[in-house]
């Protein structure tokens, strides 16, 4: 999946692309953004038609895809006389396309990958993960946005094939794996592209790292350092005061993962099935515990935890921050808690403290 | 098979609209298997038959009248385990509109100014039934999730205590897939009430009304603040946060109510 190739970028014009895409959603379960109610969203695709790669990140990320929302990971036969129950594990993993991932889902993408293949395997997980297609396509931030910040607006890795729309006519097509290679030869190969046209690409990087309007104050690098120091910061306090830990934040989070499983026994008392449901740290009872006990007591203590999560205790086991800067979380929340607006108050308050 | 007796079930009902009652019925599927574990000795909208003999009672309804008041105390004496069926017995429900206005003006425009000096209209505020009788487990909604009834009955009979979940609807809605209904220009009460409904309501295009009542603790200032920013006047906001409820059992309408 992640093997580099060397097979340089291709030239399709758009009607070719139209017909690559429109291959994929005929071959493949393809899911892909479209617009919801004015809404950007993931979308099981028909037509290459409703597909619109000019919108914001969608509202939920794409890792419903490879860790759905709710899924069964055994059954229970409770009716087999002998010893014990007899348990099946459940699988399910068709191939399928994800079409229109930016930079920030794929790299996105990669962390969720690294965490479910340390330790004890997700089998679930990485089976439906080595059956999916990534197609990522080039994008310009919107007000929110701010990989550029975190180093993740580019994707070198982590697809199959990744479309860059060119300003003119046509687009380019960069390949990442083999896979890739071969989808691309078989539906529409196009021309090698030309000096002038890999120009563009950078051309582009430049235009869209102009384009940034949230940033965050302090590089990549120094955010592990300054989440380890905030831990008294008044500014967890005055967002824990507005949270209605809803949840939401987790929830469309490229690269939140955590998730609570529960046996639930069907009404006849004969099988039953292990369920896995999606979790999140901002929840009221996600650190609650046998005997009542509730070791993260207060929101602000539990957004405390999740901006580290994102920013500090992610870089020492996987050697990488988990935020990719998409922006959903400061999107989504209702009660207008921004991540770049928290971290930049968290990052001068310990610099300050600093002197 | 881990129980060890056959539980003796009653179904009662106080004030309400007898839908969770009919969405019990409705589980048609499964009740052949629960009542070969179960006897139902009493269940009005379903069968004839009548006992005073039961270990589970389920309640349907708030209670409004006295005579109601005093058929829960004669409940709570019997059953082993008391279970509420429903909003209107787990935090008031709509019934507690009734509430927001004086019993006597109530009595005149329904029944007619003679109404008012007879005994014969028995009807005082809206109480959920654990403000008058201890309550073993809620099953909240309106109507209750049908899901949810039949996973409580399971942890019955494993001898588990049933739970209800404590977070926000948005974690359910989030789980459907479902779009905001905040980023659609509307509102809702999502953030406040409590999940188990898998946000049914949002899913086929209507809001979160909070018929399940609020999580254990919920921000009711943040979310008071959020509706206002999305064009509501406080009153306007306060009215809908309290429309089926005002707390997690009824108990905190003076807290919220201000």
């Amino acid at each position: 999946m992640n093997e580099t190739s060397p097979i340089p970028p291709r030239f399709l014009t758009k009607r070719e692309l139209k017909s690559l895409l429109g291959a994929l959603i005929r071959e493949y379960r393809a899911y892909g953004p479209v617009d919801s109610d004015g809404v950007p969203a993931f979308s099981a695709l028909t037509s290459s038609a409703e597909l619109r790669f000019d919108l914001s990140p969608t509202h939920l990320s794409a890792r419903e895809f490879l860790l759905p929302s709710k899924e069964t990971l055994l059954k229970f036969d409770l009716t087999e006389s002998g010893p014990g129950v007899v348990i099946t594990p459940v699988v399910e993993a068709q191939p399928q396309v994800i079409i229109g991932l930016k930079p920030c889902d794929i790299n996105g993408m990669a962390l969720m990958d690294s965490v479910m293949a340390a330790g004890v395997r997700d089998v679930n997980y990485l089976k439906r993960r080595a059956a999916t297609i990534i197609v990522g396509v080039e994008c310009l931030p919107d007000e929110t946005c701010f990989c550029a910040s975190l180093g993740t607006e580019r994707a070198e890795s982590g697809f199959d094939l990744f479309v860059h729309l060119l300003p003119t006519r046509g687009v380019l097509v960069r390949i990442g794996t083999e896979a890739g290679a071969k989808i691309l030869k078989k539906y529409a190969w196009g021309r090698k592209a030309v000096k002038a046209e890999i120009v563009k690409l950078e051309e582009h990087y430049e235009l869209k790292l102009g384009a940034f309007k949230a940033r965050l104050n302090a590089l990549p690098e120094e955010l592990p350092g300054v989440l380890a120091a905030s831990d008294e910061s008044p500014v967890w306090q005055s967002i824990g005061s507005i949270c209605t830990g809803c949840g939401a934040c987790n929830h469309v989070c490229p690269t939140c993962y955590c998730f609570d499983v529960s046996d639930e026994l069907s009404s006849d008392l004969k099988s039953a099935e292990r369920l896995r449901v999606w979790d999140g740290c901002t929840l009221d009872d996600f650190t609650l515990v046998a005997g009542g006990h509730n070791f993260r007591k207060s929101r602000a203590e539990r957004l405390r935890h999740r901006f580290n999560r994102k920013f500090n205790y992610g870089s020492e086991r996987f050697d990488s921050l988990f935020c990719v800067g998409c922006g959903r979380c400061s999107r989504t929340c209702l009660v207008d808690i921004n991540i770049t607006e928290v971290t930049n108050a968290i990052i001068k308050e310990v610099k300050e403290s600093r002197g | 098979m881990p129980y060890s007796k056959r539980y003796k079930v009653a179904f009662f009902s106080m004030t309400s609209c007898e839908g969770c009652q009919l969405l019990v019925l409705s589980c048609e599927n499964e009740l052949p298997d629960i009542l070969t574990h179960v006897n139902i000795v009493y269940f009005r909208e379903a069968m004839s038959e009548k006992s005073t003999d039961y270990d589970i009672a389920f309640i349907e309804g708030s209670a409004t009248t006295a005579k109601e008041v005093r058929k829960l105390r004669k409940i709570r004496k019997q059953a082993k385990i008391v279970i509420t069926l429903g909003a209107c017995s787990s935090t008031g429900g709509l019934n507690r509109l009734k509430n927001r206005f004086k019993i006597d003006d109530l009595k005149e425009s329904v029944y007619g100014k003679e109404a008012l000096g007879s005994q014969a209209f028995d009807t005082k505020r809206v109480r959920a039934v654990d403000e008058i009788i201890e309550v073993d487990h809620h099953l909240h909604g309106c109507p209750i999730s049908k899901e949810e009834f039949l996973k409580s009955f399971n942890d019955l009979l494993l001898g588990l205590k049933p739970h209800a979940p404590n977070y926000p609807v948005c974690t359910d809605c989030k789980i459907a897939g479902n779009v905001c209904v905040f980023k659609k220009g509307e509102t809702c009460l999502g953030p406040v009430t409590r999940a188990g409904c898998s946000a049914v309501c949002v899913t086929y295009g209507s809001i979160c009304w909070g018929c399940r009542g609020f999580v254990d603790a919920p921000n009711i200032a943040a979310h008071t603040e959020t509706l206002q920013r999305h064009g509501m006047k406080k009153e306007e906001a306060l009215s809908f946060l309290s429309l089926y409820s005002t707390g997690l059992t009824g108990k905190k309408e003076k807290k919220i109510v201000r």
